[in-house]
């Protein structure tokens, strides 16, 4: 059994690289995130779990990180968007295809439709519109309409299967 | 985020149980943390520690024994989502998962918090209700196994003591039935249900129902199966009159648990035509 009262010692994978810290027990994995590893790219919008700003990636699946408990990361695999451009910093096609085609305004909810994005294509590389709907109906955006979102995603699915990435 | 609690993650479900007999009282189980963390953060709940049930081998799994199936209490909604065999034996509790919450929240909520949590909208609960569901609890002490109906004392009152969690449900299975679970809420994703329904029900070769379950959600203190609703539409050939009567019986049925609340002028209305809109396809069939 673990158990462990103020500090919380996880091992866990963030984009590629070993991280071995104490996090709080009281933490959020998203204040993990953003405040002892310094990526900012997932945001807190309502801190409950309703608004997808936060969503990763933890072994695979796209989470709210804002409903996950620190401690919890030991043993995960996390993606953030720092880690979904290419090795050489280069945009990944997802990334392109929303700049392509107009998918971010004010950009807050962005970092997270691109994670739920991310989980989508890990699961179904060849997606239909409704699939692309309904992975990210937990990511609230109050600028777009949603429209160019979901064209962007669509898009990169094709993208992709063209490159074979 | 607030709270000053130790984290505690057994390896196995004996540990967790013995943690319980222990620390139970100022404990809080954490499975896929979606309710908790919401808690924790409004400082609803301030426990001493958070027990992280979420990796026990116990609590996972849907499997068909004994002519029931077990799902795992750990086991998460999209987990029920994907599940073939949930798609043929309990068609009206894989429905439920398609609006519950989010993506991500379907990713790591369990079924088990689900129930555990006693909101009066928790969308498993009416699917679980027309499938008998039995619960099997643990304790130090031992197992015991009570009908879903025990689990909740009222809205987010668990009516289980501080030393038992909830291992898995057993459900009656029932392949080749009109199944369906509906909500009525604000939006389609991340939506409270303003009302709930599952029903399921099989009609003979006179079109005669033969078979039917119905349980309402979110419009009682918890949900409730309603087996005067059931025993009324029992032998009777499905007409919209008799739809009409039977959706009139589920709307007095909910005044009669819950008393008459301000909000039953709009969901007097909405119960009965979600209840007739449910039920409709089989009196097509019939005609």
């Amino acid at each position: 059994m673990k158990l462990e009262k103020n500090k919380v010692r996880v091992r866990f994978k963030l984009n590629g690289e070993d991280v071995d810290m104490e996090v709080g027990a009281g933490e959020t994995a998203l204040e993990v995130l953003r405040d002892r590893c310094g990526l900012k790219g997932p945001k807190e919008g309502c801190g409950i779990g309703e608004c997808g700003a936060c969503t990763i990636v933890a072994d695979g699946k796209a989470v709210n990180a804002c409903l996950m408990l620190g401690p919890r990361l030991d043993g995960c695999v996390v993606q953030t968007v720092e880690g979904i451009s290419k090795p050489d910093d280069r945009l990944s096609p997802l990334q392109q295809a929303f700049l392509d085609h107009h998918a971010v305004q004010c950009g807050f909810c962005t970092p997270g439709l691109l994670m739920s994005a991310q989980a989508l294509f890990g699961e179904n590389s060849h997606p239909a519109r409704r699939d692309i709907v309904r992975a990210i109906s937990g990511n609230l955006c109050r600028c777009t309409g949603y429209g160019h979102i979901v064209e962007a995603i669509e898009d990169a699915a094709q993208r992709m299967s063209k490159e074979g990435t | 985020m607030r709270g000053d609690f130790a984290y505690a993650r057994p390896d196995s479900l004996d540990e967790a149980v013995a943690f319980l007999k222990a620390e139970g009282d100022s404990t809080v189980v954490l499975a896929g943390g979606t309710d908790v963390l919401v808690d924790l953060r409004s400082g609803d709940i301030r426990p001493a520690f958070v027990l992280d049930v979420s990796r026990l081998p116990e609590l996972k799994g849907i499997a068909s024994t004994n002519g029931e199936i077990r799902i795992g209490a750990g086991v998460t909604i999209q987990e029920i989502q994907a599940a073939g065999i949930l798609r043929r034996f309990a068609p009206a509790l894989q429905k439920a998962t398609y609006g519950f919450a989010s993506r991500q929240i379907r990713n790591v909520a369990t079924i088990g918090g689900n129930v555990a949590h006693c909101s009066p909208c928790g969308d498993t609960v009416p699917p679980l209700l027309i499938h008998e569901a039995r619960v099997v609890l643990k304790s130090a002490a031992g197992e015991r196994t009570l009908p879903i109906e025990a689990i909740s004392a009222g809205p987010y009152k668990s009516a289980l003591p501080p030393d038992e969690m909830i291992v898995c449900f057993l459900l009656k299975p029932r392949a080749g039935v009109f199944a369906d679970f509906q909500k009525i809420g604000r939006r389609k994703q991340l939506a409270i249900a303003r009302a709930s329904m599952a029903v399921m029900a099989e009609q003979d070769e006179k079109d005669r129902v033969s078979f039917v379950r119905v349980a309402l959600g979110a419009c009682t203190p918890t949900p409730s199966r309603l087996e005067a609703v059931e025993q009324f539409l029992e032998g009777k050939a499905l007409n919209e009159s008799v739809l009409w009567q039977a959706g009139r019986m589920v709307v007095e049925k909910m005044i009669d648990i819950t008393g008459f609340r301000p909000s039953y002028v709009y969901k007097e209305k909405a119960v009965q035509g979600l209840f007739m809109r449910m039920l409709s396809p089989m009196v097509n069939h019939a005609t």
